[in-house]
């Protein structure tokens, strides 16, 4: 693997960090890309020269930081080993859940390529790290999450709430105090006819929804 | 109106002073139906008092415990799921807790759902407060197959736990030993350990509040405080914004919760509850093991209670069920306290005021309060307010209330409720005013408006009785049935056209299932004693007061002649005799006093034959007079109880919009139903 070679752990860091905020904001500031990485802005301006050189990220002046594509594929075969390592620590070790994502942290930089897969089949194929962020497949690609709104499923179905798409910030507060919150394993039990609420189970309580909350809760099939 | 104070002072008098009597007070804690009020009632016995926050519907009560010489003062919070200032419960909850400073947090959760219900524990150690645990419903988590290791739970959250079977008093020595003898510190003086970058967060706002602000609002610990801010909470945020030295904590605040927000690719709130969850999973999946039971009883005839087929038939037959009782019971009991009263109490009072007033006018003035007044207050509070709770109590405890509302859901809607807003308005028909205090439950404006106005067209025992004595009786029972269905109509398309024409959009209803248990007698019956105490306080001085009123009103004569420009009027629109407008008048201090006094004048002024109301009113006029009693005007105790539920603005308009409603409707029903053949 000579790509794997030629960069150290601290420029999958880099990769990974510029992944994430790339996903949320379409390109990684150069302040926001060193608070992430817990560093000064100033001690950052190497390494990412040195990124560029290697043509993995691409700078512009006021859009910021993008990942070229070779930038991409690495990015993401680190946040694929990391996703998988916090599903291994939480779901096998049974591991405390504060330390869950530093430990992920080391473990993705130490974990081979040739382990990813049978982890991930070990792991029963999950598609969500326990925070219910999207795991990358072997090709790189982020699944999109196929999710119908809550009020398409039936009794006996078993779901796994994607996002909520209501945007008031109290509903979805409320919402997830309840436990009903994206990576909830949810259990409907009942639905009434003619657009009726659904009764559905979440960690061990049980909850009447209305269908028009039940229609924006986006849920998966499991 | 919030108050916005700074130190931990108590908002309200009460709580102060009640604080301030007992050697140490103690707060009750925990999520809706986990067994907190039986907890309470166990600990301080009847004697409590119910207290309010200013400008919050939410009631606290309070009451004392003894054990071993010492007092305890117990504060009953409200139940709720979390402490994030969503709904008005949680923000009392939430508010009473930081300003009374209890010196004890009792937290009770449901042993059977754990997890669920240690999320706000855990928010409630975060807070920093000394806590105890009281694993409540522990016999029905044994019978469902949960076993629980009582010490490690103790061990993993570093506070006491308890085993408690409150409804059988297990437990509640051990609590109040725990409570008197221990001294009970702050738990978990660390915190709740999040995700090490989340707590990296959390330092770095610990730091700037400490360096920053002296002295954190409602005496927050500065990690409790840094915590709330991450989480955007927009109380606190608010707080902070009127003091001058901390905005830089509001825009670090609101830095770290992006950057944290952009590293977990949720809003940092969301990040937050999500190890809140994490945490309160772990904790139970270390703590109890799940033998796996077959399903209960309870869960089946759950199943049966919502599937259509079964659960609406099975619901039909139960409020027909309460009505039924509750007319027959109550109609009985009524009878019997008049009979009563008019034997024996009337005759001493009579008797004790003509002897202090010589003169008569005021002697018949107050004997129209403390005579009719209080005879009104009893006849209608006892037989059908006190019937109707201690129902509605059975119903609650069991567990079976949620499921009317799941099948209510859909119809609900059409009105611009959801299926909890049912629970209300079926109340409605024992008596409006308690109906509206239950409204409460509804979490925004938009929905107490809406099921309070629909509630005041319900109608109410009292209304009932007058519909089926009057018209039932007199003019057939299908036109008070017809009564009834026009009602109904009636409250359909109010609520409809409301729906429309109120702003904002009708909210969904969440609710959580509670699963059906063997209702237990002493929760009801004190809690059916809790309710209607509140009741007569409200209603018993109203009602008095009412009548004094009027009856100086009537008694000098100013009352007719106060209604004299309004006869003619109720005459050519409705067609009704004048005796009927002075009925209608004093039908606002109850409605089933229309009655009674429309056979009372009447008799005055047709002889005693006139109580067959045939010899002086036509079954028409019967059948609108039955039909304006039931629209118009709420009585007096229920819009005392709008009053203070939703202000005076609200109160006038429903008052306004149901007198000129009735009066359509009636002047309507004259006209037309003799036009097309029906009572002419």
């Amino acid at each position: 693997m000579p790509l794997r070679d030629a960069i150290s752990q601290v420029l999958e860091e880099y990769l990974e960090a510029i992944w994430r905020l790339q996903e949320r904001s379409g390109s990684a500031k150069t302040g926001e890309l060193a608070q992430q990485l817990q560093v000064t802005p100033g001690a950052i301006t190497n390494t990412l020269a040195h990124l560029e050189k290697h043509r993995l990220i691409a700078r512009k002046p006021y859009r910021g930081i993008t990942l070229t594509d070779k930038g991409q594929t690495i990015a993401l075969r680190v946040v694929r080993k990391h996703r998988l390592a916090e599903r291994l620590l939480t779901e096998v070790l049974h591991m405390d859940w504060s330390g869950v994502h530093d430990a992920a942290c080391e473990l993705e930089h130490a974990m081979g390529d040739e382990m990813v897969r049978p982890l991930e089949k070990t792991l029963k194929e999950p598609t969500t790290c326990p925070h219910g962020n999207p795991i990358p497949d072997e090709s790189g690609r982020v699944r999109e999450q196929e999710s119908e709104p809550l009020s398409n499923f039936n009794p006996k179905d078993k779901a796994v709430l994607v996002k909520v798409t209501d945007e008031k910030p109290d509903m979805l507060r409320y919402l997830a105090s309840l436990g009903l919150m994206p990576g909830a394993t949810v259990e409907v039990q009942e639905k009434a006819p003619f657009e009726g609420p659904i009764i559905v189970k979440v960690m061990g309580a049980t909850y009447a929804l209305g269908r028009s909350v039940a229609s924006v809760v986006q849920a998966r099939r499991l | 109106m919030r108050c916005q104070v700074w130190e931990p002072v108590s908002c309200h008098a009460v709580l102060k002073k009640f604080v301030q009597k007992v050697d140490e007070t103690v707060a009750l804690a925990g999520n809706p139906n986990v067994g907190k009020s039986t907890l309470f009632n166990r600990l301080t016995g009847l004697e409590a008092i119910t207290a309010n926050y200013p400008g919050k519907t939410v009631e606290l009560n309070v009451g004392v415990a003894k054990h071993d010489g010492k007092t305890i003062g117990v504060v009953d919070l409200p139940g709720t799921y979390s402490l994030d200032p969503a709904s008005d419960d949680q923000w009392v909850a939430r508010r009473a807790i930081l300003e009374e400073r209890p010196s004890v947090v009792v937290v009770v959760l449901d042993a059977s759902n754990l997890q669920r219900n240690l999320y706000q524990a855990l928010q409630l150690m975060e807070l920093g407060l000394p806590v105890v645990i009281a694993l409540n419903l522990a016999d029905h988590a044994e019978k469902i197959g949960l076993k629980t290791d009582y010490g490690k739970l103790s061990k993993l959250l570093g506070v006491p736990v308890i085993r408690m079977v409150a409804s059988r008093g297990e437990g509640i020595e051990d609590l109040l030993e725990y409570l008197t003898k221990r001294h009970i510190g702050p738990t978990f003086p660390e915190g709740i350990p999040f995700e090490r970058s989340l707590e990296r967060a959390i330092d770095t706002m610990e730091e700037a509040i400490k360096s920053d602000l002296p002295e954190a609002p409602l005496g927050l610990a500065p990690r409790a405080l840094a915590i709330r801010l991450l989480e955007n909470d927009s109380e606190f945020m608010e707080l902070l914004r009127q003091e001058a030295h901390a905005s830089r904590i509001v825009e670090l605040a609101q830095q770290l919760s992006k950057s944290i927000a952009a590293e977990y690719h949720e809003a940092a709130s969301l990040v937050i509850a999500r190890q809140r969850h994490g945490l309160a999973r772990q904790i139970t999946e270390a703590v109890q093991v799940h033998a796996d039971q077959p399903a209960l009883l309870s869960q089946k005839l759950m199943h049966y209670a919502v599937s259509p087929y079964t659960g609406i038939p099975i619901a039909t037959g139960v409020v027909t069920g309460v009505f039924v009782f509750m007319l027959g019971v109550g109609g009985i009991l009524s009878d019997g306290i008049s009979f009563l009263w008019g034997s024996f109490a009337s005759p001493i009072i009579r008797f004790i005021v003509t002897a202090v007033f010589p003169i008569r006018l005021i002697s018949q003035v107050l004997l129209w309060g403390v005579d009719a007044g209080v005879l009104a207050a009893l006849s209608v509070g006892i037989p059908y307010v006190l019937t109707f709770y201690l129902i509605l109590s059975l119903l609650e405890d069991s567990g079976y209330l949620g499921s009317v509302a799941y099948l209510a859901d859909t119809v609900m809607h059409k009105i611009g409720l959801h299926g909890g807003s049912i629970i209300p308005i079926i109340m409605g028909f024992g008596c409006n005013v308690p109906a509206i205090m239950g409204t409460r439950v509804l979490p925004t404006k938009r929905e107490r408006v809406l099921a309070s106005t629909l509630i005041t067209l319900t109608p109410c025992s009292a209304r009932s009785a007058v519909i089926m004595a009057a018209v039932g009786f007199f003019a057939g029972w299908q036109y008070g049935a017809a009564i009834f269905a026009i009602d109904l109509l009636v409250i359909g398309a109010v609520g409809w056209s409301l729906n429309r024409l109120l702003p904002g959009k009708p909210a969904g209803m969440v609710m959580e299932m509670f699963t059906f248990r063997r209702p237990r007698i002493s929760t009801i019956l004190k809690r059916t004693w809790f309710r209607f105490r509140s009741f007569m306080l409200l209603a018993f001085p109203m009602v008095t007061i009412g009548s004094l009123g009027l009856g100086a009103l009537y008694e000098t004569g100013y009352l007719q002649t106060l209604l004299a420009p309004v006869n003619p009027v109720i005459y050519t629109l409705l067609g009704l005799p004048a005796v009927a407008s002075i009925c209608l008048v004093l039908g606002i201090l109850r409605k089933e006093l229309t009655l009674q006094l429309l056979i009372a004048l009447a008799a005055m002024q047709y002889g005693p034959s006139a109580s067959n109301l045939l010899l002086f009113m036509s079954p028409l006029q019967l059948f609108v007079f039955g039909l304006v009693v039931t629209l118009y005007f709420p009585c007096v105790a229920t819009m005392s109880v709008l009053g203070r539920e939703l202000g005076r603005k609200s109160t006038l308009a429903i008052m306004a919009s149901t007198i000129a409603l009735a009066i359509l409707i009636g002047a309507l029903a004259y006209r037309a139903l003799p036009a097309v053949g029906i009572l002419s």
